[in-house]
């Protein structure tokens, strides 16, 4: 299997006037292609922070960081949103959709920044939508649907460029369990259909499911990897 | 790799319809600036060709009209009417004129058998046919003979012609004007100008119709019996002389009452060059005042923008997430100001069209926007978007993904 992301001593500290308040103190991570990872740990010890970082949303105050064999530090700004826009998918546990704009077109919006024709972003996002089982809301806002609803459009957003890694940060957080169930199967289904997924959780269930679970406290990965 | 100019557009039109009441706040300063352009420079350019055709009317750009100064108050004991002599040594002073008309006016009743009227007569030379370059529809103007002959003839506008025989032949009957009988010798040709609008007389020069003429001399010495000359008009070789003229008409008439300004000596070369000075002062003036409320638009944008920026920092930074590079966020708040401020110069337009509309019925004078007018207005209102949209472009494309996305 390819190696896509190479964590090697990542330190990050974020600096509030005049405190610096550490979030991450030197992790290690490696992760493979095809791999559905589990990021555990409590409130506060790093993982959003961490998740940013792999997603090229932030970046590190010291340490290497090598996705898909590339060292993002030295990539240029604009190069950065290329690889957000094409390599990464991001499901947030607030859905983060455009309220103004019909899921359909929130879906779309990743394939507008990659210059994608009308006719093939709307092929593909109705393709995605349908994949999620959401092929009969296209033209809903999202403030018309359950959380369950919108998470799973936030998901056929993340997947729709056919990214090389999923990312999720606590996407069960804001939805009862039995929705919180559904999207993880979806995720489940992504990965045995070859996609990489790492996700960020509390909960002991989701953990269940992946196939590596790693877990980080005040900005460290504790004892290794949990196999 | 780039979001289209047409996706910041649709972006900029959906999110401007969907804050349609604040929207139309923030647009409120252009709209204004842009109406007034229109409706301003529309009224200066209708009523100066308005005035411009109304002087080709009365006798073109070379005339020149001396007559009583009514903003004169009497000081000294001069006469506010020139003598037949003082006329004549005049004329003779001004050879260069080539045409010279003086004129007394009084008011009589008409009658013809039953049918009665009142007007104007004027005594006038055969000269001011030329002057007014107006002549008869039927019969004869005033001639060299009457003159001499104090004929009692007269030649009457349509207006007086109508009322007094309506359809019936004029020339050659015998009408009474005030005391004396004389005889119709010529019907004045019907003057118009369309006064294009709905109120009032659609005539612009009907008054003319409701003149008459006679011999200036049988006026002199058979019917006000005075020597009193009130006004009289010149016409210089041409309208370029016409200035110069005017100097020399003035010195000597000044000359003739110790330097009173009892007459005004008006050329209408000059005139028509005074108002296309006032019109282009009036413009710059214009300008400046839709400038600054254009400015002061464009700042109220401006801070609506960045306040809004601040409403959108998580929709940038999902925005952010999924792909768009700075100059993505830039082109569409950029794009989107501009959009406003269009919105603003389009329904600034239209609504100076609509004034326009009301006034030009309210004033009797055609107003047309010309078709540069609207371009110079939206260009204007785009460009104003254009300036005061780069700082909240600026701001909106230097935030931070990762705290847009903490942003509550
Ligand atoms: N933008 C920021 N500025 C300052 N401190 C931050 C910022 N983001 C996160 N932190 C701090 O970094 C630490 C890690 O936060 P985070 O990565 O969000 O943790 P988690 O996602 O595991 O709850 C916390 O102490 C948090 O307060
Ligand atoms: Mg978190």
């Amino acid at each position: 299997m390819d190696r896509i992301i190479e964590i090697k001593d990542l330190k990050k500290e974020y600096k509030m006037g005049k405190v610096t308040v550490p979030a991450l103190n030197g992790v290690d991570i490696e992760i493979y292609e095809g791999e559905f990872l589990a990021i555990m740990g409590p409130s506060g010890s790093g993982k959003s922070t961490l998740m940013h970082i792999i997603g090229c949303l932030d970046t590190a105050s010291s340490g290497t960081y090598f996705f898909n064999n590339e060292e993002v530090s030295k990539i240029k700004k604009r190069k950065l949103a290329v690889i957000r826009n094409e390599q990464v998918g991001f499901v947030f546990q607030t859905f983060n959709l455009l309220p103004h704009l019909n899921i359909q077109k929130n879906v779309e919006l990743p394939l507008t920044y990659a210059g994608y024709s009308k006719k093939k972003r709307v092929a593909l996002a109705r393709k995605v939508l349908d994949e999620v089982g959401l092929s009969d809301r296209l033209k809903h806002k999202p403030s018309e649907l359950s959380g369950g609803q919108r998470q799973r459009v936030a998901i056929a957003r993340a997947l729709v460029n056919s990214p090389s890694v999923i990312l999720a940060d606590e996407p069960t957080g804001n939805l009862d369990t039995a929705s919180g169930s559904d999207i993880l199967t979806i995720f489940s289904d992504l990965n045995y259909k070859g996609n990489t997924i790492i996700i960020v959780t509390h909960d002991p269930a989701v953990a269940k499911r992946a196939n590596r679970v790693i877990k980080i406290v005040d900005g460290l990965i504790q004892n290794g990897d949990i196999s | 790799m780039a979001i289209s100019l047409k996706e910041s557009i649709i972006v900029g039109l959906s999110d401007f319809w969907s804050r349609k009441i604040r929207s139309l706040v923030t647009i409120v300063g252009i709209v204004l600036g842009t109406m007034s352009i229109i409706v301003v420079l529309s009224l200066v350019k209708g009523i100066n060709k308005k005035t411009l055709e109304w002087m080709m009317e009365r006798g073109g750009l070379s005339k020149i009209s001396v007559y009583r100064n009514w903003n004169y108050e009497k000081q000294v004991d001069v006469k506010n009417y020139f003598t037949l002599k003082e006329i004549n040594l005049i004329r003779s002073l001004v050879p260069e004129a080539k045409y010279f008309n003086p004129q007394i006016r009084e008011g009589v009743h008409y009658s013809y058998g039953e049918n009665k009227y009142r007007g104007s007569i004027y005594g006038v030379i055969p000269d001011f046919k030329k002057i007014e370059e107006w002549d008869v529809e039927a019969g004869r103007f005033i001639s060299g003979f009457d003159i001499k002959q104090n004929s009692d003839v007269i030649v009457i506008g349509t207006n007086v012609k109508e009322e007094l025989f309506g359809n019936k032949k004029a020339v050659g009957q015998f009408i009474t004007a005030g005391k004396r009988r004389v005889q119709i010798i010529g019907v004045m040709s019907h003057r118009f100008m369309d006064n294009s609008g709905n109120i009032g007389n659609d005539n612009a020069l009907a008054y003319l119709n409701r003149r008459a003429f006679v011999p200036l001399s049988t006026m002199i010495h058979k019917g006000t019996g005075r020597d009193r000359i009130n006004s009289f008009t010149v016409k210089a070789k041409d309208a370029e002389s016409a200035p110069e003229l005017r100097q020399k008409l003035e010195a000597i008439i000044l000359n003739l009452r110790f330097g009173e300004p009892v007459f005004t000596i008006e050329s209408a070369q000059e005139e028509a060059e005074k108002m296309a000075e006032n019109a282009k002062k009036f413009r710059i003036i214009f300008f400046l005042i839709s400038a600054i409320s254009l400015l002061v638009g464009g700042i109220v944008i401006m801070n609506i923008m960045l306040a809004s920026i601040q409403e959108r920092t998580r929709e940038i930074g999902i925005r952010l997430t999924v792909g768009a590079r700075r100059i993505d966020i830039f082109v569409q708040f950029l794009v989107q100001t501009i959009l406003v401020t269009t919105i603003g110069g389009i329904l600034g337009i239209v609504s100076g069209l609509s004034i326009l509309d009301i006034v030009s019925k309210y004033l009797n004078i055609k107003l047309i926007a010309g078709f540069s007018m609207m371009i110079i207005a939206i260009t204007v209102s785009a460009g104003i978007g254009f300036i005061f949209g780069i700082s909240p472009a600026i701001k909106a494309s230097k935030l931070d993904p990762v705290v847009a996305l903490r942003h509550e």
